[in-house]
């Protein structure tokens, strides 16, 4: 445990010393975020004259927050974009870490923990403390929904993860491996609620994604800060979270078992 | 006693993929699945006492790394069998790799961005050190390698010379039983080279870690190792002492004598006379031919000798000669 603790805090300091790319990253992400806020009252102004105020229950308001949140999960999740295992796997690298006895798993979940909490204060906070002077944004009301959106980003920070490792494993079958994380990075992204709200679809197209873990990594987090959920509602968004954890996570020990069988380190 | 690694008929085959050139056979390569087979490991079987320090020798290529490899736990064997401190190490990689160091000499096993002093650190708690022992290896290993001076250099910032020694010193903390070394030496200068093989020996005599280590320097062997076996094309081809290894496949040797006159006849039946300078003269002989207690005697007959040297032949000599003639096919 002490291992793992300690990995996170170099970690976490690892990603605290680059400045300038936390500068880069929030411009970026606060110029889309814009963007994206505008496209959001474009779409709200169009409707007829007389439409009820909300969308499927959001109101403008919750839409340009939504905006906000995602911009700010975008870093704290590493959703879109993100190799290093798979880099690990084909330099030859991952030896040097399979030599040490701890699960190759828990090593990178720590790493990634370290990461994702620095991203979360830096990248995070930062964007919504901007989003907040910007426009009038919404808060999550009452301790329970601040705790439960608290459990809800760690679970989809923990689901994004499990996914992105698997993803990364595909390393051990192919040298393109590439360009099969890019394409489950682009579903990712249009699966996830990350550019619309899940509730914007059609029930079918909300019920299909529902039988993916994507919905977990960043719809769940949106609704429950919009408080779009309640009750057992809420909390049994928060259980699917876990299960799809537990479900990657599993695919992710079975994916390494048989990987390693695969595995070739090259030279020397 | 029981071997502490034991391999018997142990093979790893690898699939190279074929692709023909160009455009044509890119889109080909992506419906046919021609691939050819590489023999790296071809059926070798060894075993290792505790305490041993083994030397492995073969020209590039010829299996050393995979074999050190599968030894580590990090390739899974394609048939024969490993047994290495009680485990199969591929089976049960973690528990295996608690008890034994690696150091694999053209890549770090230290956290690039890290310093020294942090990632050994981190290795207490990977391997749950008690903090007093490692505190003790620690100091002992820091006078050792003489690592004071950049404990707290990231690892991307040291020289060669000094990622080894502090690979070297993280592949022991942890006590381990064995510790298995490719090229520990590579690309160092004499000086450096020198301080490692003393920290190999110390830590094979002192802690009795038992120690497997790859090599093209043949002054490591000759200065460490008791047992060498040699690999070539995926196979054992030599597994015994270095002085045998010198019987059986060194070139000849060298008697260099000085005699007290310069005579004129100093031949002697089945010898060759090498060199001649005034009264020193140097006598070539193969050990099938006579030993050298035979050649003094016969010229101590007829001559009278001030001063005598036998020479050996070179190691390098002998190893390069048997990766090139093959000898032992």
């Amino acid at each position: 445990m002490r291992l793992y603790l300690e990995l996170i805090r170099l970690s976490f300091q690892r990603t605290l010393t680059y400045r300038a790319a936390t500068l880069a990253g929030l411009v970026t992400n606060l110029f889309f975020g814009l963007l994206r806020a505008a496209v959001m009252v474009a779409l709200y102004n169009a409707r007829p004259a007389g439409s009820s105020p909300d969308v499927a229950g959001i109101s403008l308001q919750g839409a340009i927050t939504f905006t906000g949140i995602s911009q700010a999960v975008i870093a704290f999740l590493s959703l879109f974009s993100w190799f290093e295992v798979m880099n690990e796997i084909r330099s030859g690298d991952i030896g040097a870490e399979l030599l040490r006895p701890f699960s190759f798993f828990g090593f990178w979940m720590a790493r990634d923990a370290g990461r994702a909490l620095s991203s979360l204060l830096l990248r995070g906070f930062t964007m919504v403390a901007a989003y907040a002077l910007l426009f009038r944004i919404t808060y999550p009301t009452g301790a329970v929904q601040w705790a439960a959106l608290g459990i809800a980003l760690a679970l989809a920070w923990a689901v994004g993860f499990a996914w992105r490792f698997l993803v990364n494993l595909s390393a051990f079958w192919s040298t393109e491996a590439r360009g099969i994380a890019r394409f489950a990075f682009a579903l990712a992204l249009f699966l996830s609620g990350f550019v619309m709200p899940l509730r914007f679809f059609p029930a079918w197209f909300v019920a299909l994604c529902n039988l993916t873990p994507f919905p977990a990594m960043v719809n769940t987090v949106i609704e429950v800060y919009l408080g779009v959920l309640q009750g057992p509602a809420l909390a049994q968004a928060l259980l699917v979270q876990a299960m799809w954890f537990v479900i990657l996570a599993g695919l992710a020990h079975l994916a390494m078992r048989a990987g390693m069988r695969r595995l070739v380190i090259q030279g020397g | 006693m029981t071997p502490i690694i034991r391999v018997t008929n142990l093979r790893k085959y690898f699939r190279v993929s074929l692709r023909a050139k160009g455009l044509v056979g890119t889109v080909r390569g992506l419906f046919t699945g021609d691939y050819r087979l590489v023999r790296a490991v071809d059926g070798i079987s060894f075993e290792v006492q505790p305490g041993e320090l083994v030397g492995y020798l073969g020209p590039n290529g010829a299996g050393k790394s995979t074999t050190l490899k599968m030894l580590t736990g990090l390739l899974v064997p394609t048939s024969g069998e490993l047994h290495v401190n009680g485990r199969v190490p591929w089976r049960e990689r973690k528990a295996y790799v608690a008890h034994i160091g690696a150091v694999f000499g053209n890549r770090s096993t230290l956290w690039w961005d890290l310093p020294v002093v942090d990632s050994l650190e981190l290795l207490q708690y990977i391997y749950r050190v008690p903090p007093a022992a490692f505190r003790r290896n620690l100091d002992e290993f820091r006078e050792l390698l003489e690592l004071d001076a950049f404990l707290d250099t990231p690892v991307r910032s040291l020289s060669l010379g000094q990622r080894m020694r502090a690979d070297l010193c993280a592949a022991l903390l942890h006590n381990p039983d064995l510790v298995f070394l490719d090229e520990p030496t590579i690309g160092l200068d004499v000086v450096a080279k020198e301080r490692i093989r003393q920290f190999i020996l110390h830590v094979n005599r002192e802690h009795g870690t038992t120690v497997l280590l790859t090599t093209h320097d043949l002054s490591d062997v000759e200065k460490l190792c008791e047992r060498v076996m040699i690999i070539d094309h995926g196979q054992l081809l030599y597994d015994g002492t270095l002085s045998g290894l010198r019987e059986r496949f060194g070139g000849k040797r060298e008697l260099v004598v000085d005699f007290a006159e310069d005579y004129a006849d100093v031949s002697v039946d089945g010898v060759e006379v090498a060199g001649r300078e005034g009264p020193r003269v140097v006598y070539r002989f193969g050990r099938e031919d006579m030993s050298a207690s035979q050649l003094i005697s016969a010229l101590s007959e007829r001559f009278r000798i001030e001063d005598l040297s036998v020479r050996e032949p070179d190691i390098e000599d002998t190893v390069r000669r048997i990766y090139e003639e093959r000898l032992l096919e």
